[in-house]
């Protein structure tokens, strides 16, 4: 019954807890930057529009003031190129000229009449005029022949001229790129982090969980001592093995019950039993005719039987509630079985019945010899009782992933199909048996407190077949491949 | 040879009391731990009979009490489990027996006479037995009746022997399966019989005396007169 415990990583509970962890973690700080970067950069945007309609307005000021003579261009020019050197967030550009800022003014009927920047600022105007300015108010615009757009803002001269004052949104968009990109790579940082801390803890806390399934699986099956580990914190897995631990002590304490209830109706009855029994010999010994001894000697014959009905029907009880004592000691199942073939040989033939062996060589198991004794004789009474003359039993014994499979096969009529769904059923029997109805139900009770099954039921062929297995080491003991090598070949 | 008999049930106490004088004991009963501890001190016994379900103690805590007090003489556990557990265990080991109950009285002789054999001192162990004209070679493994050689298996062989050493006195089925196939067991077929019936027709030829003598209810019996 050892639990698959060695699965792949990918299947484990700590694997999905932190993949989902850090799905949600990630989400949530990806929003949380999401709203920061609109932030950040309606921010830069707002102070380069102030930057920008100040400036306009210095550039206003001084085209107004200063005279439209041959040195007006020469004038606002400067004025225009001195703006664009300080201009906000700006980079170093590898063009010496400045194409970050332009200064263009425009006359009455709209023609170029100023123009202070990169190129020729025909693109620029063309642009100007395509888009429907705000006065006032600054705004984006495309410029064919830049990749990046303008952000541009005007005022109206007195005399009916436009100046226009366009920065470049390239710097503005390089810092919310090294933005972006300094953000994405920490994300990334912290969220592999976040992934390895859940996935470690979650995975250390799931092994206590682990260690108490182990622990619960090895107990059970007469084996009622031991208990789950418990740790010192005072988490949800410790309340658990502290429960699971308790639940123990109460299943011990009800099967220690039971066992003293046996115990006692065991003694109960014994006692007059054998009391009954040695004054029934007493007087068959004192009796001298057959004909007062006839009825002693039957008398005797049914005690015994209900001695035997009582042993059976105790140890089958326990084994139902699994609380079945064994005592366990090596035991070759291919030299019991050969003893047993020795002892029922005769009485087989005697009914015309053959029995005959197939195994491997010695198989040696980990059981309580004196109940895998009564077992098997009870598999040997069962074929000697029901089979008709001239049937066959085979018994195949061989290991089978770690356990001793005993194979019993006749050739005989089978179980009766009624009989058949509910063959280890306490009192199960078929009409014509003569038995108390508990073989069968002994042989699984058997098995079950070794820590085995019996599957039984009627071959296609004919016949009925009844399969034992028995783990070759007792689980209490599991971990020494050693027993399963010898008993091998 | 004097016995020590420590059971509370009267019933059985007064039945087993009787048979064992029959058999040739010298019987004293108690029925409690105390008293039992109190005749174990003061009389030599051979040997003891203990229930295990006593009034007063456990029938083990009151053997290893008599163990330190100095009792030697060996002891023949009863128990009313049928499963016996490893303190019954570890006494069977140091030389003691059980059996459960109820029992035959004629298993429970066998077990007395081979507890008080094993702790006598070991005299010379024959080699031959002899039963009236029967006669076992036990190292040729071989069986003459009126100087002729039985054809016997080596399992028929073993049982013969085995009723040959408890010739004259009963033996039980369980005390054969025990002895012969070394097992425990109670089959509710009939087994034993067979091997008893085909041993009965090598050993007991026509126009010879019956030497294996069936007593039913109770068992079989090599005669021996």
């Amino acid at each position: 019954m050892s639990s698959k415990i060695a699965k792949p990583i990918m299947h484990s509970a700590a694997w999905r807890i932190s993949l989902w962890a850090t799905l949600a973690f990630a989400c949530g700080t990806m929003l949380v930057f999401v709203f920061l970067h609109r932030f950040v950069a309606d921010d830069i945007q707002r102070r380069s529009d102030a930057w920008l309609s100040g400036e306009v307005e210095v550039l206003g000021d001084v085209a107004e003031r200063t005279p439209k003579d041959a040195l007006y261009g020469r004038v606002v020019g400067e004025v225009a190129e001195l703006a664009g050197k300080e201009v906000p967030n700006k980079a170093l550009s590898d063009s010496s000229e400045n194409d970050s800022v332009f200064f263009l003014q425009t006359g009455k009927d709209g023609s170029l009449q100023l123009w202070v920047g990169a190129g020729n600022g025909e693109a620029n105007l063309t642009a100007i005029r395509a888009s429907r300015m705000l006065p006032d108010q600054p705004m984006d615009l495309h410029v064919s022949g830049f990749p990046t757009p303008f952000r541009v803002a005007s005022i109206r001269m007195d005399d009916g001229s436009r100046i226009y004052l366009g920065l470049s949104e390239r710097d503005e968009l390089r810092v919310l790129r090294s933005l972006r990109l300094r953000f994405f790579l920490l994300w990334l940082l912290i969220v592999m982090l976040g992934f390895g801390i859940v996935f470690f803890t979650t995975r250390r806390m799931l092994s206590h969980v682990r260690r108490i399934t182990e622990a619960a699986a090895g107990i059970g099956h007469s084996d009622l001592n031991s208990r789950v580990p418990t740790t010192q914190r005072n988490d949800e897995v410790a309340h658990l093995a502290l429960t699971l631990n308790r639940m123990l002590d109460r299943i011990e304490s009800s099967v220690h019950q039971l066992h003293t209830i046996t115990d006692s109706l065991a003694h109960d009855l014994r006692s007059p039993l054998t009391a009954i029994r040695g004054k029934l010999e007493m007087s068959l010994s004192a009796a001298t005719h057959g004909e007062q001894a006839e009825p002693i000697v039957s008398a005797i014959e049914e005690l015994d039987r209900l001695t035997d009905f009582l042993n059976k029907s105790l140890d089958v009880a326990e084994a139902k509630a699994d609380a079945l004592r064994l005592n366990r000691s090596e035991v070759d199942l291919d030299e019991l079985l050969r003893i047993m073939i020795d002892l029922y040989e005769p009485s087989m033939s005697e009914k015309g019945l053959q029995i005959g062996l197939q195994s491997g060589g010695p198989l040696r198991i980990e059981a309580d010899a004196a109940l895998i004794h009564r077992m098997i004789a009870n598999l040997f009474d069962n074929e000697l009782k029901h089979l008709p003359s001239a049937c066959t039993v085979t018994i195949r014994l061989r290991v089978e992933d770690g356990a001793a499979s005993l194979i019993l096969e006749d050739d005989g009529p089978g179980f009766d199909a009624e009989v058949c769904l509910h063959l280890f059923e306490h009192r199960v029997k078929g009409k014509e048996s003569n038995g108390h109805g508990l073989g069968l139900a002994f042989v699984d009770a058997v098995a079950r407190a070794h820590g085995g099954a019996v599957r039984a039921g009627n071959r296609e062929s004919g016949g009925a077949q009844i399969a034992v297995t028995l783990p070759v080491v007792s689980q209490g003991h599991a971990g020494s491949p050693a027993a399963v090598m010898h008993g091998a070949h | 040879m004097r016995l020590l008999l420590v059971e509370d049930e009267i019933e059985i106490q007064s039945f087993l009391r009787s048979s064992l004088a029959e058999a040739g004991y010298q019987v004293e009963a108690a029925g409690d731990g105390k008293t039992a501890e109190r005749l174990a001190i003061d009389g030599q016994f051979d040997i003891l009979i203990v229930d295990l379900g006593l009034p007063d103690q456990d029938g083990i805590t009151l053997i290893l009490r008599l163990r330190q007090l100095g009792v030697r003489a060996p002891v023949l556990i009863l128990s009313a489990r049928r499963s016996v557990d490893d303190r019954v265990r570890g006494l069977e080991q140091g030389g003691d027996d059980y059996l459960t109950k109820p029992f035959a009285l004629a298993e429970l002789l066998a077990r007395l006479r081979n507890l008080l054999k094993r702790n006598s001192p070991p005299g010379n162990e024959a080699t031959r037995l002899r039963v009236l004209d029967l006669e076992l070679d036990l190292l040729r493994r071989e069986a003459t009746r009126s100087g002729q050689v039985l054809q016997l298996t080596p399992q028929e062989f073993i049982l013969l022997e085995y009723l040959c050493r408890n010739a004259g006195r009963v033996v039980t089925r369980s005390m054969i399966l025990d002895q012969v196939w070394g097992m425990r067991i109670q089959p509710d077929t009939n087994v034993v019989d067979v091997h008893i019936y085909r041993l009965r027709g090598k050993v007991d030829g026509k126009g010879q005396q019956p030497l294996i003598r069936t007593l039913r209810g109770v068992g079989y019996v090599l005669k021996d007169r």
